[in-house]
């Protein structure tokens, strides 16, 4: 896939963490919608739009990861949910997988750890 | 030769920053993302980070001002403050944060007001640094356009 039109989605409230985050996958040529919690997400998802990866945070106003995580898949999505977490706790990756989510990934996050789950996914950019 | 020192300068303080663990390799993904086409991102992210903090570290003071602590909230606003100085590299700031979150699992009011104090502690600290940080950066900035012209 062209780097140059995969789309992600990021499930996050933290501003400071979106602004940062927007402008790494900026860097690696990645087109980004953003959400600020989990309920967003799945709307956005019941709206009909589809994205390539989805970042998905754990602890979240509203709807937290957990929740969107289990909620998208019950409508059918298939893109790989990367879960992320300022915890690297085995126990928080099981609790994800069991939701639904494909990886995980600790924050904070970096263009290293970006560009690596790109290219795990196939989403590979113009770096 | 007064640009030099200044940058010298600008150097020596940061080199601190990180030798005193109040920086730590994420501020550096920061600065690797500052270009040409984003000259102020670190800037911005850092006027972000410090009134979110300012803001975040006066709700918790508001909290652990009350009879009855709402440990829930006091979670809440400390987790956020722990993804933001961790998303920016407030390295010290993070760590207290993470400090913090056994005394309102125990609903320790008064281990919560000192680990409080704590983080208040680190951040006010850092947020000086990167006073003076930009402080040097604008002059550095003034003196090269000035040589410019």
């Amino acid at each position: 896939m062209d780097g140059s039109t995969c789309k992600v989605l990021l499930v996050e409230d933290n501003e400071i963490n979106r602004v940062v985050v927007r402008r790494l996958l900026g860097e690696l040529n990645v087109r980004i919608e953003e959400a600020d919690n989990g309920k967003a997400a799945v709307d956005f998802i019941r709206e009909g739009r589809a994205y390539d990866l989805i970042l998905m945070d754990k602890e979240m106003p509203i709807m937290d990861g957990h929740e969107a995580t289990r909620q998208m898949r019950s409508l059918g999505v298939s893109t790989p949910i990367v879960a992320l977490s300022g915890n690297s706790l085995q126990s928080d990756r099981d609790l994800f997988i069991q939701a639904g989510a494909d990886d995980f990934l600790s924050k904070p996050l970096s263009r290293g750890k970006l560009a690596h789950i790109l290219a795990k996914y196939g989403l590979n950019h113009g770096d | 030769m007064a640009l030099l020192a200044l940058k010298e300068q600008l150097n020596v303080l940061l080199n601190s920053m990180f030798a005193e663990g109040l920086l730590d390799q994420q501020f550096q993904q920061l600065q690797m993302l500052q270009d040409g086409s984003s000259p102020g991102f670190v800037a911005e992210v850092i006027t972000l980070f410090c009134e979110d903090s300012e803001r975040i570290l006066t709700e918790l003071s508001k909290l652990l001002e009350q009879q009855v602590v709402d440990y829930q909230k006091v979670d809440a606003y400390v987790h956020q403050l722990k993804g933001s100085s961790a998303s920016v590299g407030a390295q010290n700031v993070k760590l207290a944060c993470a400090q913090f979150r056994q005394f309102y699992e125990e609903n320790n009011k008064e281990g919560c007001i000192r680990a409080l104090n704590v983080v208040k502690h680190e951040f006010y600290r850092v947020r000086n640094k990167f006073d003076n940080m930009f402080q040097l950066e604008q002059r550095i900035q003034a003196y090269d356009a000035k040589q410019q012209n």
